[in-house]
Order: C-alpha cells, then sequence, then structure tokens
C-alpha cells in the first residue's frame, strides 16, 4: 500500500505542464481513446468551420491534468474527479497545470482533502474543475 | 419556444470491454502520466493491486465501441452545435487491468436555460456507470452535453 499525502488547506503540489500541443499529441491521443471526430485531425474539415486550426479533444487536457494530479497523489486516492472545458486548445498551446486543496473533511470516515485544478494555456483557464482525494491525517 | 420531448430514462449505449495492459499503456503515454503502476506489475503489487492500474480517466477508451454520429442523431441532437460542458468521474475503486466493464449510458437530466450571450442552450447530462463482473460499480462518469442554440 502506499500512503496518502499529507496535505492542508493552501496545500499546492509542485505545477506541471504539457506542450507546445502538436497534431502528435493529438493523434496520439484520438488513437488511445478512439475519439475520431475530423475537428481534432483533419484541417481541411476544421478550416470549414470556426476554428483557427485543429483543436484538441476535452479529453486530451482532462486526462493530462488528471494524470499529473494522481502522478503526485496516486490514482488510487483519487474519490473524484470533475472538470469544465472553458476554451480550446489549439496546436502550439502550451497547458500550466495546477492545483490547490481548498478544503480538508471526513467523508464515509476517510480523511479527504478537496482541490481546485486547472489548466491554463497563458492566463486562459482551459480546464477547471474539483478533486477529491484520500489526505493521511496526521 | 420549441417544444422538446424530454430524453431523461433513455439508453443511449451499452458497452463491454476488457481492460488491457497495452491500452492502459498507451493511454498513459497519450496523456503524459509518469507513475509506473500504469506499466510496472512490481509497482502494482507494491500499491497492493494485482495488475497495472488504469490511469484516471481511462473508461475515456469506451469511444473505440461507440458510434458518435449514432447517438447524437438518436437524442435529436446536432453534432456541428454541440460541446461537452463538464465530465464528472467518481471512483469505487482504480480500474485495474483484467477488469471485465460493461458501461450502460443513460440520460439523466435533459434541461434548457438561458445562454449568456442570449438564446437558448439545450443540456443533456449523460450517465455512465462502469461495473465490474461482479456488478459493482468501478468508476461512475457524468457527462454533460451542450447544444448551442440555432441562431447563436
Amino acid at each position: 500500500m502506499r500512503p496518502a499525502v499529507d496535505v492542508s488547506v493552501g496545500f499546492q503540489p509542485e505545477p506541471g505542464s504539457f506542450g507546445p500541443v502538436t497534431q502528435t499529441d493529438i493523434v496520439r491521443f484520438a488513437g488511445a481513446a478512439g475519439d475520431f471526430n475530423p475537428l481534432h485531425h483533419d484541417a481541411d474539415y476544421v478550416s470549414r468551420t470556426g476554428f483557427r486550426t485543429v483543436i484538441a479533444m476535452g479529453q486530451l487536457q482532462a486526462g493530462i491534468l488528471a494524470g499529473w494530479l494522481t502522478d503526485w497523489c496516486g490514482v488510487e486516492h483519487l474519490r473524484s474527479f470533475t472538470v469544465r472545458f472553458s476554451a480550446p486548445v489549439s496546436l502550439g498551446d502550451e497547458l500550466q497545470l495546477s492545483a490547490e486543496v481548498i478544503d480538508v473533511r471526513t467523508e464515509d470516515g476517510v480523511e479527504v482533502a478537496d482541490l481546485a485544478v486547472v489548466a491554463r494555456c497563458g492566463q486562459t483557464a482551459v480546464v477547471h474543475g474539483t478533486a477529491c482525494i484520500q489526505r493521511r491525517s496526521s | 419556444m420549441e417544444t422538446i420531448e424530454s430524453l431523461v430514462g433513455i439508453v443511449v449505449d451499452d458497452i463491454a470491454f476488457t481492460v488491457e495492459r497495452g491500452k492502459i499503456r498507451e493511454f498513459q503515454r497519450a496523456t503524459s502520466t509518469c507513475d509506473p503502476v500504469h506499466h510496472d506489475r512490481a509497482a502494482a503489487a507494491d500499491a497492493g493491486y494485482a495488475d497495472v492500474l488504469a490511469t484516471p480517466t481511462h473508461v475515456v477508451v469506451a469511444g473505440h465501441y461507440r458510434d458518435q454520429s449514432a447517438f447524437v442523431s438518436m437524442l435529436g441532437l446536432d453534432i456541428a452545435r454541440i460541446v461537452v460542458g463538464s465530465v464528472t468521474w467518481e471512483f469505487g475503486r482504480p480500474v485495474v487491468a483484467g477488469d471485465e466493464l460493461r458501461g450502460i449510458r443513460v440520460v439523466v437530466a435533459d434541461e434548457v436555460r438561458q445562454g449568456r450571450r442570449g438564446g437558448l442552450m439545450r443540456i443533456v447530462t449523460l450517465e455512465t456507470p462502469y461495473c465490474d463482473a461482479t456488478g459493482t460499480a468501478v468508476v461512475t462518469v457524468r457527462e454533460e452535453l451542450i447544444e448551442r442554440g440555432a441562431s447563436s
């Protein structure tokens, strides 16, 4: 068994990053996840829509943000993860990943921490949400 | 205002798949996730599991077994106007290689709201409990689809 992280309100794990996002990153994720919407790989198709370039599927940045979080806290300690997609991610964008503990409490007899999580491109939040993880009580 | 019949209770799709080590590794690489519990059985054993653990959002691979345009048209939505608003994953336990999962996706909410830029938005919420061979939900996913108004 791996211990849960020992955190209190205000704690921030070491920030993460990803990118610049390439067409290869998007295609690799499309193959892994089975998302073959042409908006994510077909530039001719995209040019007929309102987007400037191919955009990443939200599940790419959600998966990167969730994976970055569980690399730190342990995937077996993640109880829930919610994300809202607030802006598209285009080719060349760089993601900055961060989180902060906003509450600690007991849920079903388990010590847990709630975190605010966000992926930003520059100043723009592209994905933001919350995570609930098990924590070690000190 | 057009009248829309509520879709609540409709089963969107019903899929089953085995969680495979190779797919976990592929998904791990695609999401730039590093923890060795996703590819090293010894690391997974140290964490108390019989096989490697999937990355947190792994059940997104269900996309391979679903037909996106079929379910969108079945729900009477216009794919060109749909965006995914939010997604929630709730875990009963981590997903482990070898799990036989079945996911039945159901419409749990169907609402029309005023959009921020005027016009109406339709918000359809889908919920999928992914159950293991014992029928226990390992992870439950809720997806909120937003269909923007035709004129906005």
